[in-house]
């Protein structure tokens, strides 16, 4: 990726929702992701956001470990979720 | 905080705006009103990508924050000129009245307020950061909502303010709502405001104490937004609370 903190300002993973659109059918930037580094819980939308409208690195906020990477490559969209151990979704009843 | 809900699809299309009305609101600053077939009614706090396409095919793409209500006819989008920018220098000078871009959205369920979540409600904003609280402000007065709110927002001299009128008018209703200016590059003699940057104390003396419970929306540079979430936990808020929307190397 190439990207990392400190060549370029972060911002909220709330701006990389039209990316993260392309990919999930569900608004995720307010789902909560737990993170499989440190184990702590956060919401997509608050997580720390490296990248632009080609792709994104999120992190995590506690421990700055790459929580999901998504990408839009010439082949496709390339998500990288390993460092997720559980991304939970609220869908209301 | 707002038990925000994925439930409706994400996915978006592209979707073709046209420029009905040009508002110049400071001399960097112009709002532009979107008349958009298809357009879903959005909430308070989302923004939309626009997408400009240079005749070569070249793309550039950029996010910006939505300042218009929902119960609004058309939407706005007001857009901080950045002179190095690839799509800002476009939307703040060269447009016209009648002219289609492409946008997307709307878009992002995080950083979103709607008077149904209820109050109190905390904004802070520096400089064009202004526009996605501006539209939960509009709305907040459209629904004839009354809850506390608060406003705190920075600009650097007083030609900068964003909204001036509008939100002398919105402050004066008598429905709860309590706006601060700060300016932090000079201010008029007469000026009433407070002088300096946002910080702790400010946040403290003109804000809503962490004891009520406000619901807090920071946007705006960097490091405004950065050092305002901080003091803010410093000062007791719980970070649940807190919703905050950067402007970073994308704006431009």
């Amino acid at each position: 990726m190439g990207v990392e903190p400190g060549d370029m300002p972060a911002l909220d993973g709330n701006a990389a929702a039209g990316l993260l659109s392309e990919l999930f059918a569900l608004d995720v930037t307010v789902a909560h992701f737990t993170c499989a580094g440190c184990g702590a819980e956060g919401e997509l939308g608050g997580a720390r956001v490296y990248g632009g409208t080609m792709g994104a690195i999120f992190r995590c906020i506690a421990c700055d470990g790459v929580v999901l990477r998504l990408v839009r490559t010439p082949a496709g969209l390339w998500l990288d979720m390993q460092g997720t151990r559980k991304l939970v979704v609220p869908v209301g009843s | 905080m707002t038990d925000n809900i994925a439930a409706a699809p994400a996915r978006l299309r592209w979707l073709t705006a046209e420029v009905v009305e040009l508002i110049e609101e400071t001399p960097r600053a112009k709002s532009l009103m979107l008349s958009i077939p298809g357009w879903s009614r959005h909430r308070p706090g989302q923004h939309v990508d626009v997408r400009l396409t240079a005749e070569d095919g070249y793309q550039a793409q950029r996010s910006y924050s939505i300042a218009s209500a929902p119960e609004a006819d058309h939407v706005m989008l007001t857009v901080d000129r950045i002179e190095e920018g690839e799509v800002s220098p476009y939307l703040t000078r060269d447009v016209q009245v009648g002219d289609r871009f492409e946008l997307r959205g709307p878009i992002g369920g995080y950083f979103v307020w709607t008077a149904a979540v209820g109050g109190p409600l905390f904004l802070v904003a520096g400089g064009s950061g202004i526009a996605p609280l501006m539209a939960m402000l509009r709305h907040r007065a459209a629904a004839k909502a009354t809850m506390p709110a608060v406003l705190l927002y920075s600009s650097r001299i007083f030609e900068d303010i964003i909204y001036r009128e509008e939100l002398d008018a919105l402050a004066t209703r008598g429905d709860g709502l309590q706006v601060v200016h700060t300016l932090t590059r000079g201010h008029p003699a007469a000026w009433a405001g407070q002088t300096r940057r946002i910080d702790r104390d400010m946040l403290a003396s003109d804000g809503i104490a962490a004891g009520e419970r406000p619901k807090i929306f920071i946007c705006g540079p960097t490091p405004l937004v950065e050092s305002a979430a901080r003091s803010l936990q410093e000062l007791g808020h719980e970070p649940g609370l807190i919703r905050t929307e950067r402007f970073g190397p994308t704006g431009g």
